[in-house]
């Protein structure tokens, strides 16, 4: 019997030590690894469709919150402002839309004055060689210069029809951000 | 065993993948290049050193029935503050070592040392070990990765160093290609062994 209940002291002790390690580490560790994530995952697209800043986007980077959850949680959106003298000209933002396989996650590129700058792909799981050409430039330049107004469309690619429609989904969720919260973000 | 032959027999007499022929998950899948090696190498280390002197320090608080149960959880912990400082300050590395670093806690090298070693000797003993070992396996993972690197993508640690109308082994990027580099690392090292046993012999 004493043999059970020193066994079960000592576990407890070494497990409760170890958890009491771990979340001052966690602690420690969660605001570099956040912005590791956001500098490695989103810094090409961001670079990619803002130009002439002379800030850091990554550094400057914002959360505004959208909406809620289900259960009530505040539904974050991280904007990349590109500032020139210290005055926001431009936002990078990240729209969602549904494609073939899964969610595109699309960077969007708006100037203040309501034109979509460039987009660029973050994420999508389309398929290789047929869906995954949205990610190409000759199809994301077709963005380029049209005014950042709710319903834009574009041609999409033959074949891809349902990849280039998710990727129209996607940046005018962006534009639908930008204009709903337009005073949160320039 | 003085402390500093605890050390250096994780060097060659012991050094783990080729001697002790332990901890082969991570030593094929990751040694695609030398700068993967060396990541990871470094990364057992550190779980390796803290973990048999934490096994050591606790070996006698720790009843015999639940010292495997205690031993994972030690070395577990220190495999996600592993995990955690690798992603918020290599991020790169970590991405390309991925399921390898969480893994860690099944290497059956930590585990071992601390079993066969730690939960039997004093502390210090036990770092010496933990960091010989580690130290091994570290060389022997860099070393893997420059062979496969060199011979699978013609650079060494990043730089291009075969002559410009290289083409690419790529098989040895593979994980056959692993096997082979690592069967042909095992003989020569028993050839190395060999040669000097009989010369041993014949004084």
């Amino acid at each position: 019997m004493r043999d059970i209940i020193k066994m079960i002291i000592v576990l407890t002790i070494i497990s409760a030590v170890s958890g009491l390690v771990l979340s001052l580490v966690y602690e420690g560790t969660k605001t570099p690894i956040e912005y590791q994530i956001v500098k490695f995952v989103k810094e090409p697209a961001v670079k990619k469709v803002l130009t002439g800043y002379d800030n850091d986007p990554i550094i400057d980077r914002k959360k505004i919150i959208i909406g809620e959850d289900e259960l009530g949680k505040p539904i974050e959106l991280i904007i990349f402002p590109a500032k020139k003298a210290g005055k926001t000209f431009a936002v990078a933002l990240e729209g969602k839309g549904k494609g073939f396989h899964g969610l595109i996650g699309v960077m969007v590129g708006v100037s203040k004055e309501g034109t979509l700058l460039d987009i660029g792909i973050t994420s999508h799981s389309e398929t290789p060689g047929v869906g995954s050409r949205v990610t190409k430039s000759s199809f994301t330049n077709k963005f380029k210069g049209l005014p950042a107004k709710p319903g834009l469309t574009v041609d999409g690619i033959s074949g891809a029809t349902y990849s280039s429609k998710g990727v129209m989904s996607a940046v005018n969720q962006a534009i639908g951000y930008v204009n709903k919260f337009s005073k949160e973000i320039f | 065993m003085s402390i500093k032959d605890e050390f250096t027999k994780g060097l060659w007499q012991t050094i783990p993948p080729f001697r002790l022929v332990l901890g082969l998950c991570p030593t094929l899948a990751v040694t695609t290049s030398a700068k993967n090696g060396i990541g990871m190498g470094l990364a057992t280390t550190f779980v390796l050193v803290f973990s048999n002197l934490f096994v050591s320090l606790l070996r006698r608080f720790i009843p015999n029935q639940v010292r495997i149960a205690s031993f994972i959880v030690i070395i577990a912990s220190f495999v996600v503050i592993v995990e955690l400082v690798m992603q918020a300050y290599f991020y790169p590395l970590f991405k390309i070592l991925g399921i390898f670093i969480p893994l860690i806690v099944v290497n059956c090298i930590i585990l071992g040392r601390a079993e066969a070693f730690a939960s039997k000797n004093g502390p210090i003993a036990s770092l010496a070990d933990g960091l010989g070992i580690g130290l091994g396996f570290t060389i022997s993972l860099f070393v893997l990765g420059c062979i496969r690197e060199l011979l699978g993508s013609g650079t060494l640690l990043g730089v291009s160093i075969m002559w410009s109308g290289y083409e690419p082994f790529k098989f040895m990027l593979k994980p056959p290609g692993a096997f082979v580099a690592l069967g042909i690392l095992l003989a020569l090292i028993n050839l190395i062994t060999q040669v000097q046993a009989r010369k041993g012999g014949g004084k």
